[in-house]
């Protein structure tokens, strides 16, 4: 495999073609990219450009996220310090932008965006897919950056992929949306080029992130979601560490453990919140019913973990994470109430997931809370169309579903928005219908088995970091909500809880929840944070050359 | 003194540092406050003195009443210093504001204005370019001068409003949400009336920015409290480099860095007005435009990323200050600071606690007397 070098800190690091700088600075024994405000260091976290406390500075442009930048020869990188010198005059704007007016815009183009692309293309429409990540495919078909192919799964989104290829749906990586305003215009910036998009109808497939085990030492480096080292793994061929943990509740973190054990790491300990799932027999028989192939595939995993000797602990939780020298040390209590403490390189946690419905909620789509699952779902017709005209939302964005009822929802939604967009009639989709009515059933069985309603902050010590960015504990939220807890907003001008670059994404669900138990009130769309452009944080140079190719344009 | 009963309609800055005011010289004093769109919880925390070229050029018909209320500028400024030192730390520096010219024409603008301001006694001056490398050298290679005035400044007012009110409350200030939708006068007090709800108490102080024309008009007064949707950009922080408050001599830009490192801009871009109960929305245009402007006269701030965008809501009057009791309602006394009002809150609201308490007012302010607008 070809390699790169580049330096860090003034040291040269080798990289595989395509890894990206957080997988190779990982795989190089760096673990702290990033160092806050308050002189704590920060690493790889969620691993999928959400978090934003990868950051590094990367030829003297700041703040740039190491897992969503590629290793290039003689790149010059450091340590991302808290205030960096922003110079004089920029030389990063690009003279043109990207302008695109598809019949059908699809954002995401992961399980839902490329087969919504495929079928709306194939019913004749011009398509255009935008996905953030260098390589499409999203977190399910996660593709490798070399190429290679690991597994079915990443056979079958290799396969997908091909096909919107070959479907004639222009795919375009590395863009990523920050603004969405009425009328259906997209703005996004792909490398340093703006990218403004005036479809007639757009698909929002933007996927979801995962919900953090937040307890004291979960910003510490080494320290990451499960997805990010799935990520490390699937994309890059990097393992997060020799020594490994997991925890949280939920199948991807048996999947990825199990992925892990195969690629040489030793998982020293899982911990699942919920029960084994032999303690509710209906629900684990109805699902199996449901999907038997998943079902199977699930005791498989489970098994190829016993076989390695690693047993998967239930009923047991993440208490708190300590840095040991170079190492973490995790401790975890069991159901008899007992502690055990690993020492380890690497932590991995998931308790559930988060929709990524930032752009939905800008646009005015409806919203409404789901209890068991702890977040928002996306109101959609039958056609999946959302409260805005025009606007179609598939997918986990919309409410977590699985990756194969999100590709059933972008082959509904992708005829329908090429109809609506002047092109076949949307006719023939009851067979669909009637497989997405079975996916949705396996899932809400699946989730059942786990548990991952959010969990309570009650029982967590006032020094829990709850608010990555800005770095406040669970004490500063508590003050704030003190004398007169009413709304998220307040909450957020009272404490800054929320106000840091990842614009809440992580302390916002928690907030909500502590606002609606000492309010009283039941949690819904105005619980979370108002949503606001830009989505992502966007460089002032690439504001400078949309509002110029604007400006060009009338 | 004996002690009186005092009601506060609006929770702003101004309503909240009238209550203080109030507290502190042994009155009883309730906030009621509808709790929404103020501007004190949307605003970007420049201390303004100068005159601003936005306002100059938007309301040119307004320019006298802002020109003669100059000093009032300068002495609000002098009040947050005040309750910098009170309060214990909120960010506050005065360093001085930068308006800047790109062209003769705008340094010629900004010397008439120097001008008319040095004989309002500002400290106003114009800095050509070799003087301003040497205070502001990020500044773009087109800016030909600048007209600094030394009595602006910045300061966080997140933190001025969470320490402000926690004084407030301290001080024993109460507070309730409520819109408040007539005031009433009788012979032995006034009456706020919110719905079903009835406040009584000896005075009232209207501190209630856009919502404070409806409540004076039975009175018979046509007080032009408008609200005005305005767009505010804010960036990740960098290393404290930019310590003046920048403006420009002809196009709407505030720009200065908070103690954070994060660079603030904004200056008056519209947004999206959704009524008194939602707060406005983000305007394309103005979002792209605004910080377009910022990255031409700032040029080095294009590394930078903006991680937020909101809007608020601003009140304007007829450019100056109102502040003073009804002539037909003696119990009911208005405080709108009017322009700039973040400045100018503090000491509105001071100023008017004072007349509720009968005391000689710390400034002369008949200038901004209600009775100007009497139908
Ligand atoms: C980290 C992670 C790992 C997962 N791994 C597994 C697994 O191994 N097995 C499993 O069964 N399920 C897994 N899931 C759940 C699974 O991803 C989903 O059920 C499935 O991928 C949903 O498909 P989707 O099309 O809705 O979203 P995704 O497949 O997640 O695709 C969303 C795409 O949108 C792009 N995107 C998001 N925001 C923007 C933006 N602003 N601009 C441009 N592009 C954007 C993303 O880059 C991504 O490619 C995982 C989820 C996550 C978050
Ligand atoms: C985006 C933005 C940026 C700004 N930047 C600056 C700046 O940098 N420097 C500066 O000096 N000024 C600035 N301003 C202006 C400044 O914010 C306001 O002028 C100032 O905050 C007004 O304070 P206030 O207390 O008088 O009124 P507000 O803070 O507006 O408070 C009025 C309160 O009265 C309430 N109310 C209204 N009607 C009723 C009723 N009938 N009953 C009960 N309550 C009622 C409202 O809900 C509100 O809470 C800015 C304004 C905006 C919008
Ligand atoms: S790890 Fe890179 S943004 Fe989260």
């Amino acid at each position: 495999m070809a390699e790169t070098t580049f330096w860090f800190e003034g040291q040269d690091i080798r990289a595989k073609e395509g890894q990206s700088l957080a997988a190779a600075l990982t795989e190089a024994g760096h673990r702290a990219f990033r160092q806050t405000a308050k002189d704590a260091h920060r690493g790889i976290f969620c691993g999928m450009g959400v978090c934003q406390d990868c950051l590094v500075t990367v030829d003297g442009m700041p703040n740039q996220r190491a897992c969503m930048t590629l290793a290039q020869e003689g790149m010059e990188v450091a340590r991302q310090v808290a205030l960096p010198e922003f110079g004089d005059a920029s030389d990063t704007i690009s003279g043109n932008a990207l302008h695109l007016a598809p019949d059908v815009l699809v954002v995401g183009g992961g399980a839902g965006g490329l087969s919504a692309a495929i079928a709306a293309a194939q019913a004749g429409a011009s398509v255009a897919i935008l996905d953030e990540r260098k390589v499409a495919g999203g977190q399910y078909y996660k593709q490798a950056a070399d190429g290679s192919i690991l597994d079915n799964q990443q056979a079958d989104g290799a396969r997908l992929l091909a096909e919107a290829k070959e479907s004639g749906a222009e795919i375009i990586s590395g863009v990523e949306l920050w603004g969405a305003f009425d009328g259906l215009l997209f703005l996004g910036q792909h490398e340093s080029t703006p990218v403004i998009a005036q479809p007639k109808t757009a698909i929002i497939a933007t996927g979801a992130y995962e919900r953090p085990v937040t307890v004291p030492g979960w910003t510490l480096p080494g320290v990451m979601t499960t997805g990010a080292a799935q990520t490390l793994w699937r994309s890059y061929q990097t393992l997060p560490g020799k020594r490994i943990a997991v925890c949280g509740s939920g199948p991807l973190n048996v999947q990825v453990a199990l992925e892990l054990a195969k690629g040489g790491a030793q998982i020293v300990y899982i911990a699942e919140r919920a029960p084994r799932a032999i303690t509710q027999p209906m629900t684990a028989l109805s699902m199996a019913l449901a999907d038997p192939k998943l079902a199977t595939q699930g005791l498989g995993m489970l098994a190829g973990l016993r076989a390695r000797g690693v047993p998967v602990r239930y009923r047991s939780e993440l208490v708190h994470i300590e840095q040991k020298d170079d190492a973490l040390s995790a401790t975890f209590r069991k159901p008899s109430g007992h502690e055990d403490t690993v020492t380890i390189d690497a932590l991995c946690m998931n308790a559930g997931f988060e929709p990524q419905n930032e752009i939905l909620r800008l646009l005015g789509a409806k919203m409404h809370y789901d209890p068991a699952m702890g977040h928002l779902r996306c109101q959609k017709s039958q056609t999946m169309q959302t409260s805005v005209d025009g606007l179609y939302a598939i997918g986990d964005c919309t409410g977590l579903g699985g990756a194969p009822a999100a590709r059933i929802e972008g082959e509904i939604a992708g005829r329908h928005a090429a109809s609506a967009a002047g092109h076949s009639k949307a006719d023939n989709l009851t067979r669909a219908h009637r497989t997405l009515a079975r996916h949705r059933a396996f899932q809400s069985k699946l989730w059942q088995l786990y548990d991952i309603a959010p969990s309570d902050t009650a029982p967590l010590p006032d020094t829990t970091l709850i608010c990555r960015c800005e770095e406040l504990t669970l004490g500063d939220v508590r003050q704030g909500l003190g004398d007169r807890p009413s709304h998220i907003g307040t909450l957020k001008r009272a404490t800054r809880v929320g106000m840091g670059r990842c614009q809440g994404r992580y302390c916002g669900p928690v907030a909500a929840r502590m606002i609606a138990e000492a309010t009283g009130k039941p949690i819904e769309d105005l619980s979370f944070f108002a949503p606001r452009v830009p989505i992502k944080p966007v460089a002032i140079s690439s504001i400078l050359a949309a509002q110029e190719a604007l400006d060009d344009g009338d | 003194m004996t002690a009186i009963d005092a009601l506060v309609v609006g929770g702003g800055v101004t309503g909240t540092a009238a209550a203080l005011a109030l507290a502190e010289r042994g009155a009883r004093v309730t906030i009621l406050d509808a709790g929404t769109n103020a501007g004190s919880n949307t605003n970007a925390g420049s201390l303004h003195v100068q005159m601003q070229s936005r306002f100059m050029r938007l309301y040119p018909d307004q320019v006298p009443n802002v020109e003669a209320a100059l000093p009032f500028y300068r002495e609000a400024t002098e009040e947050w210093v005040r309750l910098d030192r009170e309060l214990g730390g909120i960010d506050l520096l005065q360093n001085g504001g930068l308006m800047l010219a790109e062209s003769d024409d705008q340094l010629a603008f900004l010397e008439m204005k120097v001008a008319r301001e040095t004989a309002k006694g500002l400290a106003v001056e114009i800095l050509d370019r070799t003087a301003l490398n040497r205070v502001a050298p990020w500044l773009g290679p087109q800016i030909v001068g600048a007209e600094l005035c030394r009595e602006e400044g910045k300061l966080n007012p997140l933190l001025a409003n969470a320490k402000l009110g926690a004084r407030a409350a301290a001080a024993g200030v109460t507070r309730h949400t409520a819109r408040i939708d007539t005031l009433e006068q009788t012979s032995s007090g006034v009456t706020a009336i919110a719905g079903q709800e009835h406040y009584q108490a000896d005075q009232v102080i209207v501190a209630a920015a856009w919502g404070s024309g409806r409540l004076a008009m039975p009175f018979g007064l046509a007080i032009p409290s408008k609200s005005e949707p305005l767009h505010m950009n804010i960036t990740e922080s960098g290393a404290p480099q930019i310590s003046h408050l920048v403006q420009h001599a002809e196009r709407s830009i505030t720009l200065k860095q908070f103690g954070s490192g994060q660079i603030v801009i904004g200056g008056g871009w519209p947004a999206h007005d959704l009524g008194e109960t939602q707060p406005p929305t983000i305007a394309l245009n103005s979002l792209l435009g605004n910080v377009a402007l910022a990255a031409r006269i700032v040029p080095g701030i294009g590394k930078l990323r903006i991680i937020r965008t909101w809007a608020g809501m601003n009140t304007t009057t007829d450019g100056a200050s109102v502040i003073g009791r009804l002539p037909s309602a003696d119990r009911v006394i208005m405080a709108l600071p009017g322009d700039a009002g973040y400045t100018l809150g503090p000491l509105v609201g001071r100023i008017a606690a004072e007349m509720a308490l009968d005391m000689k007012p710390s400034m002369d302010v008949k200038l901004f007397a209600p009775d100007r607008f009497a139908a």
